[in-house]
């Protein structure tokens, strides 16, 4: 129960962070009117289209026809509450946001030519999330295990250089990494693509597609791993080192247990739960990061969308985005929480109790 | 292997000295020390009204597009192309009119001058001007422009450009009327002139057809610039096979009108192929200024960002955690709410509704910033620091919670923020860098993100611009690994067991 009970305290802390995220987007975005400018343009454009595919609206004499239009456009304002006041309006935003109901795009359309931004977000998001999410893991894996091999030879010329490389690489962003790779790997050496998510015209056989998605996902997910390895080698390392001088380690040594054992039983063990809280921000640092680095690779993720959207000035999808950002770093987070809870002894007695 | 545990090393000089011992604190101070070295030189060295010129493209006219470093030359083993500029003769100053027969001065340039005034078939005014360079590059020019200065009375003067070769096969470029006045000046652009009719290219191709019997099949595209410098022969249309013709080159001008006075003035550009320390981008502009301007903004933003925020948050969480109850909790949940925030995305949403500049996205920065991760830190060190016997002592003999806070408490933090300062730094130079590589940067000035944005819109890594690319990319890089390894010979000293000794 007491796991139970940690869970949700976490998600209801989360869900009122994410409420809160969402109210700040939907502020900022409305702060000069420009939410409810666009709506009202939207639903006038509607209004006039449903008149003139009504057979009796559109035969109409202008006036009345005007009339009408503008008529159903004054039910629908009333309908939206676009004329109530801004503190109702934006808890109204707000709980469209939370639904994904996030109106329709000004420019960018989704693949079949819709204009909804929730159908061209959702079309996005899974691109993202496989090269994110993929390449978050090996950079997890591979840096926890350089991590423990500095630790286990720390103060070495391996470890000394390994942990000013792990510094070096971590501030550097993917996206730069990635600028020079396509320089590098796509013109001077061309073995990669230098961008785009499959090869024109897209395979169709599926093993071949997912195959040559691998293949167009190395440069990117390289960039990513570089940039996301050292801040979990460095932290392994000196979280290892600061367990390895625990007491219980000395005494785990006097009774004759072997290295590897010690280290997989007693010092991973309790390193793993303060290495994924603390590098729960890198994580979201990486996704908010996308944005520039799927625009360098032309991968048509999320972060590419917000370039788009940027370029075309297409503030609803742009809102719609900030949303969806919102949402993944909660759910995130949550994940992250929920690993902890996993691996931590604490929180496992708690689950036990 | 259990470390020995020194001795925590605790004021903030003691901290310094500790820190200039590591390697990396050394290196990380000199770097740092090279980068406000070049803050403080640029102003003198590269003197530049940045903030009017840099978006302007009537001050970059004379430099040649999308060129190399000079210095790549050693690298291609061969001699590439400088940019040569004819310069005018009354380079700012107005052009004198003439009609007495006699050479005229040329004060600005190296054009020789000839006015003849011939009565012979009528009254008849004859400007020539005359120029020779050499041209000894094993590259063709990039490009060719040519502007004439004509002042003229009503009848309308007749304007020929002739282009006088090594081996002698000259050929008449231009024969037009100028219909500019000073001081507005007639362009040529002979590698860009698209005229449908009679354009320089098409005379080229019969000039080079008529005598070198030059091969014009499967040639689609005809470069003036290479033609004009090519050695005569087959393949002198081909861009790709041509070779260059060194030698000595002139270009004729003459202007000629009847019964009037009559004045002109020309400048040309032999566009080369490199430019510069670290050469231009797609619209002229010498990127070594960019560069070496790029620096303060990006120091100064991450300095600022870094200094503000983690002052702010380190107050801030020790207050909070000093005084307790529900401060703390307050700060606590605020800092772990700001931390989930999408940051990036709403600064962006900022920038596209509101305004693109960077010091109102650093204020937005402070505004969600005020709390986070460095005031958790403070939160557990001032929760170390409380325990101690000074604060005991300090409690005992009288002295206020606010004393004990500022006296004892915060100058306990002093180092630990100096770390975490040199930590974020990079974050935030490199959140600048990512606003203005999306164009939502400041617009007048140039930043390293804004070249390298530029840079991959004009598609350089595809056109193998490296130049354009490796050099913002380096500087960015440069400046955050001097913070970085600052932030992690600090972190070395103030906690002891991860010390090298």
């Amino acid at each position: 129960m007491g796991f139970l009970r940690y869970l949700t305290k976490k998600g209801i802390f989360l869900i009122v962070t994410l409420v809160f995220a969402l109210y700040l987007t939907v502020v900022i975005a409305n702060f000069g009117g420009y939410v409810d400018e666009i709506l009202r343009a939207q639903a006038r454009f509607d209004a006039i289209r449903s008149c003139n595919q009504d057979l009796a609206c559109s035969q109409l004499d202008p006036a009345s026809k005007n009339a009408t239009i503008e008529g159903n456009y004054k039910s629908f304002v009333e309908a939206r509450g676009l004329n109530q006041d801004f503190v109702s309006k934006s808890f109204r935003f707000t709980w469209d946001l939370m639904n994904f109901r996030l109106g329709r795009a000004l420019e960018l359309r989704d693949v079949e030519g819709g204009d909804q931004v929730s159908s061209i977000i959702f079309e996005r998001l899974p691109r993202t999330i496989i090269l994110f999410t993929s390449s978050s893991l090996i950079a997890a894996g591979m840096g926890i295990w350089l991590g423990l091999r500095m630790a286990r030879r720390a103060l070495s010329a391996f470890d000394r250089g390994l942990t000013v490389v792990s510094i070096t690489t971590t501030v550097v962003p993917p996206w730069v990494f990635g600028i020079l790779f396509i320089l590098l790997f796509a013109f001077l050496f061309p073995i990669f693509p230098a961008g785009g998510m499959v090869s024109v015209p897209a395979k169709t056989d599926p093993l071949e597609y997912t195959l040559d998605m691998i293949y167009h996902m190395t440069l990117p997910a390289i960039a990513l791993i570089l940039s996301a390895f050292g801040s979990w080698s460095y932290t392994t390392r000196n979280l290892v080192l600061q367990i390895l001088d625990e007491d219980y380690i000395y005494a785990a040594r006097a009774r004759g247990l072997p290295e590897k054992t010690i280290l997989r039983r007693y010092v991973l063990r309790s390193a793993s739960p303060p290495t994924v809280t603390s590098l729960a921000l890198t994580v979201i640092a990486s996704w908010q990061g996308a944005i520039i680095t799927e625009t360098v690779f032309a991968w048509p993720g999320l972060g590419r969308l917000f370039f788009e959207a940027i370029g075309s000035l297409d503030a609803p999808v742009v809102i719609g985005l900030t949303a969806i950002y919102a949402y993944l770093l909660v759910l995130t987070v949550f994940i992250l929480d929920l690993v902890y809870g996993l691996l931590d002894p604490r929180v496992k007695a708690l689950r036990r109790g | 292997m259990a470390l020995p545990l020194p001795v925590p090393v605790t004021g903030l000089k003691s901290v310094l000295k500790e820190v200039v011992r590591t390697r990396t604190g050394v290196v990380g101070f000199s770097m740092l020390g090279v980068l406000l070295g070049l803050v403080l030189v640029v102003p003198f060295v590269a003197p530049f009204d940045v903030a009017g010129e840099w978006g302007d493209r009537q001050v970059w006219l004379d430099n040649p597009r999308d060129a190399a470093p000079e210095w790549s030359e050693w690298f291609a083993g061969k001699q590439l192309a400088r940019t040569q500029i004819l310069t005018p003769c009354n380079a700012p100053g107005p052009i004198p009119l003439s009609n007495a027969t006699g050479s005229e001065p040329c004060p600005g340039g190296g054009w020789k001058k000839l006015v003849r005034r011939t009565t012979i078939f009528g009254d008849y005014v004859f400007i020539t001007m005359e120029r020779k360079f050499q041209f000894t590059a094993d590259v063709f020019p990039s490009e060719l422009s040519l502007a004439v200065w004509a002042d003229f009375g009503s009848a309308a003067p007749l304007l020929t450009v002739e282009w006088k070769r090594p081996d002698n096969v000259n050929l008449t470029l231009l024969q037009v009327a100028p219909d500019q006045r000073v001081p507005t000046p007639n362009f040529y652009p002979l590698s860009t002139d698209t005229r449908p009719c009679c354009t320089i290219r098409e005379l080229i191709k019969n000039w080079a057809i008529t005598n070198f019997s030059a091969n014009a099949q499967n040639v689609t595209l005809i470069r003036p610039e290479v033609t004009l410098f090519a050695q005569g022969g087959r393949d002198m249309l081909d861009f790709r096979r041509a070779v260059v013709l060194k030698g000595e080159y002139t270009l004729k001008i003459e202007l000629a009108v009847g019964a009037v006075e009559l004045g002109v003035d020309a400048k040309a550009v032999v566009y080369g192929t490199v430019f510069g320390v670290a050469g231009t981008d797609s619209s002229r502009r010498d990127l070594l200024i960019g560069l070496l301007w790029g620096a303060p903004v990006a120091l100064a933003f991450g300095a600022v960002a870094a200094v503000v925020i983690v002052l702010l948050q380190t107050i801030l969480g020790a207050l909070a955690t000093w005084y307790g109850g529900w401060w703390d909790e307050v700060v606590q949940r605020a800092a772990d709410t700001l931390l989930i925030l999408p940051l990036l995305p709403i600064l962006l949403l900022i920038a596209i509704i509101y305004s693109p500049s960077i010091w109102l996205l650093l204020l937005v920065l402070i505004g969600f910033g005020f709390v986070g991760s460095t005031s958790k830190v403070a939160r557990s060190i001032v929760l170390q620091v409380k325990e101690e016997a000074y604060i005991e002592v300090a409690v005992s003999y009288g002295a206020s919670r606010a004393r004990i806070l500022f006296k004892h408490i915060l100058p306990r933090l002093l180092p630990y923020t100096f770390a975490l300062i040199a930590l974020s730094v990079p974050s935030f130079i490199f959140l600048e860098a990512s606003l203005s590589f999306l164009g939502l940067g400041d617009p007048l000035l140039p930043t390293w993100g804004s070249i390298l944005g530029q840079a991959y819109t004009g598609n350089a890594a595809f056109r193998g611009f490296w130049w354009w690319i490796t050099f913002p990319a380096a500087g960015i890089v440069f400046a955050t690994v001097a913070f970085a390894l600052l932030g992690y010979s600090f972190d070395k000293v103030l906690n002891p067991r991860l010390r090298e000794q």
